[in-house]
This record gives C-alpha cells, sequence and structure tokens, in this order.
C-alpha cells in the first residue's frame, strides 16, 4: 500500500499534466467581460464623421473586428451577411476595421456584400488594444448599456454562433 | 556532426526588435526593455513581445514604449495591460485568489517533501 502512494501521486499529476496538452489554449478569457467597452473615437470607413463608444448604446449589438488581410475574416464573412439579413434575429452588426487600409476594406464590402450597420475604422490599431484583441476575427456581444457580454475569438459559424452567442442575445432581450 | 554543432551555434542568435529608440532615459530604457520581455505575444504565445515580429507585438510595443515615455511606472503599464489582455498577458502571474495555489504549491510541495525525508527517518 505504502508503495502505491508515489505511484498514485506520479499517476494524479500525469493526469493533470496531460489534459492541458490537449485543452486547446487559444480561447483566452476576456477581462473586459461584465465591463463597458473601452472608450474610443474613430472616423467612419471612408468618411470624415467620427463616432465615438456612446454612438453604440441604446441597442444590444455585435462588434466585430475584421481586416481585408485576415484570412478567418474570409471565412466569417458570408455567415456575417446571412446574420445581417436575418429580420427575426435584427441585431446590429458593427464592424472595427483593424489595420487595414479604407480603400481595401471598402472594395471587399462591395466586392462580398456589407453586413455592417456601420464601420469604424481603426487603421492603428489603439482600439483594438483596448479590446484587448489579438486575433481577427474577434466577435463581442454588448447590451444597450454598452456592457460586454461575451467575447468570440476567430470566425464565427452558424454551429458556434447558436451554441454561444444566440441563447445570450435572447437572454438579453428577456 | 559539424552540421549540427554549427546548428546549435546559431541558436542564440536573438532577433533585434526594430523599434529601439533613443529618446528614453537610460533608466526609461532599460524599464521599457524589462517590461517587452515580460509581456507574453498572445499570437504566438511562446514568445515575448520582445522576441516577436508579429504586427500585434509590434503594436504593443509602441503602445508601451510611449506610456514608458510619459513616465508611467511598471506596475502602471502592467495593470493596463492586463486589464485588456487578461493574466494570461503577463509572464509571471500576479499574486491573487485564482492563482493562490500556482503560487504556494512549491511550498506545499517542500514541505510534503520534508515530511516524508522524516518520515522515512533521513533526520
Amino acid at each position: 500500500m505504502k508503495r502505491l502512494l508515489p505511484i498514485a501521486i506520479f499517476l494524479g499529476l500525469f493526469i493533470l499534466l496531460a489534459r492541458s496538452l490537449f485543452v486547446p489554449q487559444m480561447d483566452l478569457p476576456s477581462p473586459l467581460i461584465g465591463k463597458q467597452i473601452p472608450s474610443f473615437s474613430l472616423n467612419e470607413l471612408g468618411k470624415s464623421s467620427t463616432v465615438t463608444h456612446q454612438d453604440l448604446l441604446g441597442d444590444i449589438a455585435l462588434i466585430n473586428i475584421w481586416a481585408t488581410w485576415c484570412v478567418g475574416c474570409e471565412i466569417e464573412h458570408d455567415f456575417l451577411v446571412e446574420l445581417s439579413l436575418d429580420q427575426d434575429l435584427d441585431i446590429p452588426i458593427i464592424g472595427i476595421n483593424w489595420k487595414d487600409r479604407d480603400d481595401l476594406a471598402t472594395r471587399w464590402l462591395i466586392q462580398k456584400g456589407n453586413p455592417y450597420s456601420k464601420i469604424l475604422s481603426d487603421p492603428i490599431g489603439n482600439t483594438a488594444i483596448d479590446f484587448g484583441v489579438y486575433g481577427a476575427p474577434e466577435t463581442f456581444l454588448i447590451d444597450d448599456q454598452g456592457i460586454i457580454h461575451y467575447k468570440h475569438i476567430g470566425p464565427m459559424d452558424r454551429q458556434n454562433f447558436e451554441q454561444d452567442i444566440l441563447p445570450r442575445i435572447v437572454a438579453l432581450r428577456k | 556532426m559539424k552540421r549540427i554543432a554549427l546548428m546549435f551555434l546559431l541558436l542564440p542568435f536573438q532577433v533585434v526588435p526594430d523599434d529601439l529608440n533613443t529618446n528614453l532615459t537610460a533608466t526609461q530604457q532599460e524599464l521599457y526593455q524589462g517590461i517587452i520581455q515580460e509581456v507574453r505575444c498572445l499570437v504566438c504565445q511562446n514568445q515575448s513581445i520582445a522576441e516577436s515580429n508579429a504586427e500585434l507585438a509590434k503594436d504593443l510595443r509602441e503602445e508601451i514604449f510611449q506610456q514608458v515615455e510619459q513616465g508611467r511606472n511598471e506596475a502602471q503599464v502592467k495593470s493596463y495591460l492586463q486589464e485588456r489582455y487578461g493574466d494570461f498577458v503577463l509572464y509571471e502571474p500576479s499574486f491573487k485568489q485564482s492563482t493562490y495555489f500556482l503560487w504556494l504549491s512549491p511550498i506545499l510541495i517542500l514541505i510534503l517533501i520534508l515530511g516524508w525525508l522524516r518520515k522515512i527517518g533521513v533526520f
């Protein structure tokens, strides 16, 4: 029995460490959940008007950080367009175009369709840092007070949207 | 064999960041260098932002540089990053409830080993 103890400890540690090898580390918890969206003042894409964080209040909305250089955004785009056309869901998608060129972004939207109700341009990436963005696309769910309820990292699709985001939207609307 | 030896010789070469600016004081320069080596690049998670050439790492270096230039100290810069990216962004996690076990487990293990040594009669 005594001899089994070291083996038990070893096995315990082995399982503990082996498990963390197989848990995907990509999705880091965001410290911004439950907090107000960071304040910003950005130009609207291709326009001279500015939009601040206060202009985003009043609606439950999705904030999607994207760029034309981002491969995941290309994968996600069709689904975003599909979402924006969903009349039952009826949720505004606000785009933040991250470290991109306005002309490239505008062309992309003409070619692929524009799912966004508003697009802000963050060429330097300061606002993205305030949002804790590290890999586009990232999508934040905010309520009408501008509180962040969820952050999705990577391309959204029908499956992860219905699993992780839709139930939260439904709960917020109750 | 020689080739293998050569490979190992090449390993220590470090990537020199492209933004070694000089309008910081010597102390600020040191502070800046110190911080960027302790901040994890989240895009390439096993590199610090000092080592990484990822765009985000460049942006964060620039941001930290500006903050140091404005006279903010290490704790202020680190909490700035933590508020946005979470504990994971720092290589050395802060001491708080969720990290008690992490920090205290070496002491716990040491006590267990000492107890065990005593039990088998080493002292």
